[in-house]
């Protein structure tokens, strides 16, 4: 990673990089009696590399929580934590604890396959399934066992509806999901994550791979889902997360340094190093 | 300063693309030049060439066409020709030396005859007799034969067709049923006679045996109802389940042998069937006489101008002219126009494609040769697809990637080169044999009884400590431990055991197999496709791990991050994602196994196979059948023929079907991949 000239002493982000335990900076606002994800000291260990230090957040409910941070600080390992896709990979090793909606997440008696269902996940590449766009929006419900004919269809036209993908695709339901544009494929697997009505929705650098006319298709999609869904998204881009999010969270090198607010964050914000951060000056 | 040099010519690389460009060109002309050569060479088989009369230096004259020329030793220029008439002793090929013509001439009467045995015979058409009471009437001559001839003909195939209908048809059935009852009366004399395992046990024995089940499944059920533990529950059920299997297997009218009445009555009932079929075979058997004598009537006459001797009706009978009947086909090659060349150029493509070979495969057609290669290679397609599939899924997607598998992979690579005929060695040892063997007439060595229970009773357990064992890992992230895997282990060698040992099963065709015609227990279509799909099995395996292995990261993340289990993606997502690479893996295995020979000798293909593994009787399916393969044809045509000179064109012309039955089935497997493609893939991506 490349670290610019700093241009002012950092009091959290020096204490991180000389390894201490830094408290993070908690704006008032970004407390909540009513979280639907509460993080709990949790860390996170790829074999011998911790990636995540004692992460504590809460994700207040109905709302947009960004996720912000240079690269390898572990945005997205955090997402991939919440629905445990992370026990995919070998030698994976996690402490503390994740709640959803007040169930803990890790622990002996989680049924991860029940908690998966339980969320909706969008990742940055598009990854449609190689079946047609109708069989791609419904694979949550069918893999659930939901075998009605009916129910599927009509939920597969909520689900398109909700993504505003249901005008371009419904007279091709049966073609192949992997004939559509990126931007569409995208917005399929958004029509697919909602699709089972997720508790929380994770959305992990949703447009990274994709032109500036689908990010902002997808932005406006964001917004409208935001009424119905709790989302966590990660992303790099700033404005991204000034345009969608009513929270954002500023993590560096697997450690929160301030959650607050989005308009705080970006224009007053507690640390020096956050400023320099959402304006580009480090990081 | 530096100066830097002109790029040199060799810099360029211009010298190596043309190395590059020799060498696709040298594949390039090496594939059109083979299927060049096959193609000239097979069209020009079955042309229709002229018949020329020769006038040798001594006189002589013989009748024949050219075959092809060349200059032998001495620079004496010769000419091949083909002369037929096998009957008069002489060679159907011979050389003559060119100096020793006077005179060629092409007469317009002579005719090439095609008969039904016995190969070609050269002459001039003189009359067609009616043999009757008191001699030969004649019915057609000079300007009237051919007309005649025609009618005749056409008279004398329908009374063939009739007579073959009534053969295959009718005769066939009584016989099928004669040889059903035969059997019948012979099973039952074996099961009287041998016990067929062990003894049956005494009526009280049973009866403990009875109440024994009885008990178990009522404590069993007991037991589920107090809500004992699970293990006594398992085991109650374990041991409720084995006893009435036992109670099943040893009841007394099951185990009972049939005693000397039963014998005699289906004895007595089969005497009685078997007269009337006897009566009836002899109906339909004087049918067929009666459609000889009228077949027997009529004569052709083509007289050989070398010795003036008419085609003979047989070697034993040279005074008698030919049936009309025995004519496949008259050539009249020095008057045909170029379209009715062509025509014979059709009907011999179709005579050579439809029917059955004749005379030790030198004539006649190879449709059953075709059948059965098609046969074997989608049976060895159906064998392989699945094993090698689901092998490569275990392999790439469940095992623990690590030393294991690596050697694994190594080995099946082996596999790949190990020589097809040392998996026809193994083909013919372990299916034929061993497998078929058992199929046949049950285990060679069974267990007693007791023991064998023992060993049923220890893999029942394990199997049900393997559940247990396993139990708690299916929906957890957490990897099955080894004490479940060694069960299994464990169980499947016990199963294998159980299965081999067993002293109830004594063989499905036992009474064939002990009158000396093994069913299943010797070379067969299945026991082929079996051997031909070991050895295809690692092509099917690697094509599949690399296309489960292209399916992307991000494709089985997206999958389980939508809640589904490992067994649900790789059904829903990875292996449709890899069903085209897996397409490309069979297509191979199948042009592969199409092309194979070596195995296939030693494991069930044969000269000639009168019955095709399918037909109209039942079952329908004869996996058991021996069958013809082109590849072996031609090994039989170039080399184990009587008379190479007559086979050569149709080595030639077979070599022909056996690319265009290859390349066919490539092409449909080809495009069902590519629709399958068409519906997973888009340019868009």
């Amino acid at each position: 990673m490349t670290i610019s000239t700093p241009q002012r002493g950092y009091r959290v982000v020096d204490a991180i990089r000389a390894g201490e335990a830094v408290a993070p900076e908690v704006h008032k606002a970004a407390r909540t009696d009513d979280p639907v994800l509460e993080v709990h000291g949790f860390s996170l260990w790829y074999g011998k590399s911790r990636a995540l230090h004692a992460v504590d957040m809460a994700v207040h409910r109905g709302k947009v929580t960004a996720i912000v941070g240079p690269s390898g600080c572990g945005k997205s390992t955090l997402l991939r934590s919440v629905n445990r896709l992370n026990d995919l990979v070998d030698g994976v090793r996690t402490d503390g604890d994740i709640l959803l909606n007040g169930s803990p997440v890790y622990g002996s008696g989680v049924d991860v396959i029940t908690l998966r269902k339980r969320l909706g996940m969008v990742f940055q590449k598009p990854n449609p399934f190689p079946m047609s766009i109708r069989d791609n929006v419904v694979y949550p419900l069918v893999i659930d066992g939901e075998r009605r004919r009916k129910v599927l269809n009509e939920a597969a036209e909520r689900a398109l509806t909700a993504a505003a993908l249901w005008d371009e695709v419904k007279d091709r339901l049966r073609e192949s999901a992997l004939g559509l544009s990126g931007g569409q494929q995208q917005r399929l697997c958004i029509a697919r994550a909602v699709v089972a009505d997720p508790e929380v929705l994770l959305l992990d650098e949703p447009c990274s791979a994709l032109d500036p006319v689908a990010t902002l298709r997808i932005e406006e999609l964001i917004h409208q889902i935001a009424s119905r869904y709790t989302v966590l998204i990660v992303t790099h881009n700033m404005q991204q997360a000034t345009r969608v999010s009513d929270f954002t969270a500023f993590m560096y090198l697997g450690r929160l340094v301030e959650y607050g607010p989005t308009a705080a964050v970006f224009q007053s914000p507690h640390l020096p190093e956050t400023e320099d951060y959402v304006t580009g000056r480090f990081g | 300063m530096i100066v830097k040099r002109r790029t040199p010519q060799s810099a360029s690389g211009e010298p190596i693309v043309w190395v590059f460009g020799l060498a696709l060109v040298a594949s390039l002309a090496a594939i059109v030049v083979l299927i060049g050569m096959i193609v000239v060479r097979a069209s020009e088989s079955f042309w229709v060439r002229p018949i020329e009369q020769l006038t040798l230096a001594d006189g002589s004259q013989r009748l024949g066409s050219v075959v092809r020329r060349e200059v032998g030793e001495g620079g004496v220029s010769r000419t091949l020709y083909q002369v037929g008439n096998r009957d008069l002793g002489q060679g159907s090929f011979t050389w003559i030396a060119d100096r020793e013509v006077e005179g060629v001439s092409r007469p317009a009467q002579a005719v090439m005859l095609e008969r039904s045995a016995w190969g070609v015979w050269f002459g001039l058409p003189t009359r067609i007799v009616r043999l009757t009471e008191g001699g030969a009437e004649p019915l057609g001559e000079g300007d009237t034969f051919w007309a005649e001839f025609e009618r005749q003909h056409a008279e004398a195939i329908e009374r063939e067709r009739a007579i073959e209908a009534l053969d295959e048809g009718e005769l066939a059935d009584v016989n099928r049923e004669r040889e059903a009852w035969r059997l019948r009366i012979a099973d039952v004399r074996r099961r009287a006679s041998e016990s067929g395992g062990p003894a049956p046990l005494p009526v009280w024995a049973w009866g403990v045996a009875v109440l024994a089940a009885c008990g178990a499944g009522a404590g069993a059920v007991a037991v589920r109802r107090v809500g004992g533990a699970r293990a006594w529950r398992l085991a109650l059920a374990v041991l409720a389940f084995l006893a009435v299997g036992f109670v099943a297997i040893e009841a007394p009218w099951v185990r009972r042998a049939p005693s000397a009445a039963e014998v005699a009555a289906v004895q007595a009932e089969a005497e009685k069937a078997l007269a009337t079929l006897d009566a009836e075979a002899a109906s339909v058997e004087a049918r067929i006489k009666a459609i000889e004598a009228e077949d027997a009537k009529y004569r052709v006459e083509v007289v050989d101008p070398l010795t003036g001797r008419f085609a003979p009706e047989s070697l034993s009978s040279p005074d008698v002219p030919m049936r009309v009947s025995q004519v496949v086909r008259v050539v009249r090659a020095n008057e045909l126009s170029f379209g009715e060349k062509l025509r014979v150029l059709g009907a011999r493509w179709w005579e050579f494609l439809s029917p059955e070979p004749r005379e030790a495969n030198s004539e006649g057609g190879v449709f059953p040769v075709i059948f059965g290669t098609v046969a074997l290679t989608i049976l060895l397609s159906l064998a392989v697809v699945p094993l090698g599939v689901v092998a490569a899924l275990y392999l790439r997607e469940y095992a623990k990637q690590g030393l294991m598998t690596s050697v694994l992979r190594v080995a099946v690579n082996n596999l790949a080169g190990v020589p097809s005929v040392v998996y026809g060695v193994f083909g013919l040892g372990f299916f034929c044999y061993a497998v078929g063997g058992y199929v046949d007439t049950g285990p060679a060595e069974p267990l007693p009884r007791l023991p064998w229970w023992g060993l049923v009773a220890a893999m029942a357990v394990i199997m049900a400590a393997a559940l247990t064992l396993g139990a708690g890992v299916v929906r957890g992230p957490g990897r099955r431990g080894w004490g479940a895997g060694l069960c299994w282990s464990a169980a499947v060698v016990l199963l294998i055991v159980v299965v081999m040992k067993t002293p109830y099963f004594d063989g499905f065709f036992a009474t064939r197999a002990a009158e000396g015609s093994p069913t299943f227990g010797a070379r067969g279509i299945l026991w082929a496709s079996l051997t031909l799909a070991l050895l295809t099995l690692p092509v099917v395996i690697v094509a599949t791990e690399e296309a489960i292995a292209a399916v992307p990261r991000s494709m089985r993340e997206g999958s389980y991050g939508c809640g589904a289990t490992k067994w649900q993606t790789v059904r829903r997502v990875v292996i449709p994602g890899a069903l085209p690479g897996i397409m490309t893996g069979a297509i191979l295995a199948m042009a592969r196994g199409a092309g194979e020979v070596a195995p296939l000798m030693l494991v069930g293909a044969a000269k000639h196979a009168s019955e095709l593994p399918v037909s109209t009787d039942p079952p329908y399916l004869h996996l058991d059948r021996t069958f013809m393969h082109l590849g072996y044809h031609i090994f039989d045509l170039g080399y184990m023929s009587q008379d190479l000179e007559a086979t050569r064109p149709l080595v030639w012309t077979t070599t022909l079907l056996l690319i265009a039955i290859v390349l066919i089935l490539n092409s449909i497997a080809i495009a069902v991949r590519g629709r399958l493609r068409g519906r997973l893939v888009s340019a868009a991506v």
